[in-house]
């Protein structure tokens, strides 16, 4: 009886006290805090990424309104026809992935019947395929030969290395991704991807290109 | 590339509609004998005597906004010849579906409103706070 008292008073101020920190800790909580995984004085949860869904019509679905806007839809698909089928591309190959993109100008995947032709100078090509690991070392003749490329421009990242680093991600040495340096377009997965799905970036290129307002966007100005 | 003579050949088999509609997607004039259809309303066509090698075999997509990724597994495998037959007739290509496996074909969703948009899940670096100010002793 006298074994069993005595644990019991020992612990009754301790338990009081605890009862006391959590009821004033529980009321700070809900004033300050909205998730119970936060802990006071530590940077807050980011901002929710779920806001409420805006439904805005994709570039495809708009509707033309009045003659001006029939006019200037052709026009742009006039220009856009001329972008896609004439596609010349800045060849940054760096590393295996030049390989695969060789064998995209070959007979098998012929290119050239897609209006593809491979130039050596930045300032006649209107896309840079970056084929390859980016070391930190080519980064600035990366964004160099970039900043020459006349506008309109495109990039399309080809292969996991120039996607985000792949293999060389925790090297020293290696830029996590191409998009670190350059604003990329398309991005082609695959370490490194077949000529055919190089292609078929390239294809999603077009269909972007297809879908640019460039004369709308001027009208709407 | 086509010679005039094979245009006009194969101008006089499909007729001035399909001749037309050829123009318009494939860009080349091309009379074979129809495989099958997909799910989805492609067309499959094969010619293996006349037309050049990895050229007998095409497709007339459905949309005109078409996609290589909207042909199905079993026909891109005819179409890419990995298979003699078309998935209609193989006997390989007509097996179950397994559990894990999609129920049906989704073609490349890019650019369209089912389109993947990635977002970051770190921590943002940046937090603000309210200053208290403390008061004057």
């Amino acid at each position: 009886m006298a074994l069993r008292a005595r644990p019991a008073t020992a612990l009754l101020p301790f338990r009081a006290g605890s009862a006391a920190f959590l009821s004033s800790s529980s009321a700070d909580r809900a004033m300050t805090m909205k998730s119970p995984a936060t802990i006071p004085g530590n940077p807050g949860t980011p901002p929710p990424m779920k806001v409420a869904r805006r439904e805005v019509p994709l570039p495809s679905q708009e509707g033309k309104k009045g003659a001006m806007q029939y006019a200037l839809t052709t026009l742009d698909q006039v220009a856009n026809w001329a972008r896609q089928s004439s596609l010349w591309p800045m060849t940054f190959g760096l590393a295996c992935c030049a390989i695969e993109m060789m064998h995209l100008s070959t007979p098998r995947y012929d290119q050239d019947r897609l209006g593809i032709i491979f130039r050596a100078s930045p300032r006649q090509s209107d896309v840079m395929i970056v084929a390859g690991t980016l070391t930190n070392k080519m980064a600035p003749a990366l964004r160099q030969v970039y900043d020459q490329m006349p506008e309109p421009r495109w990039v399309i990242s080809m292969g996991s290395c120039a996607n985000g680093g792949g293999y060389y991600h925790y090297s020293y040495s290696v830029t996590r991704g191409c998009d670190r340096i350059v604003p990329v377009d398309i991005y082609v997965p695959g370490c490194p991807p077949t000529a055919e799905a190089l292609m078929y970036g390239i294809f999603q290129l077009q269909k972007k290109m297809r879908h640019t307002k460039i004369t709308r966007m001027w009208y709407r100005k | 590339m086509s010679t005039l003579m094979r245009t006009l050949r194969n101008l006089r088999r499909v007729g001035l509609k399909e001749y037309a509609h050829q123009m318009a997607n494939i860009g080349d004039t091309k009379a074979g004998t129809m495989i099958g259809m997909d799910k989805y309303g492609n067309k499959f066509f094969e010619n293996l005597t006349e037309e050049l090698p990895l050229r007998t075999r095409w497709v007339d997509y459905k949309d005109h906004e078409f996609d290589p990724s909207q042909i199905e597994p079993g026909w891109h495998a005819w179409m890419s010849y990995m298979v003699d037959k078309s998935p209609a007739e193989d006997k390989l290509l007509q097996r179950q579906v397994r559990v894990w496996e999609p129920k049906e074909h989704r073609p490349t969703l890019t650019w369209s409103r089912s389109g993947y948009k990635p977002y970051s899940t770190v921590k943002s670096k940046l937090s603000a706070w309210t200053p208290v100010v403390k008061p004057r002793q």
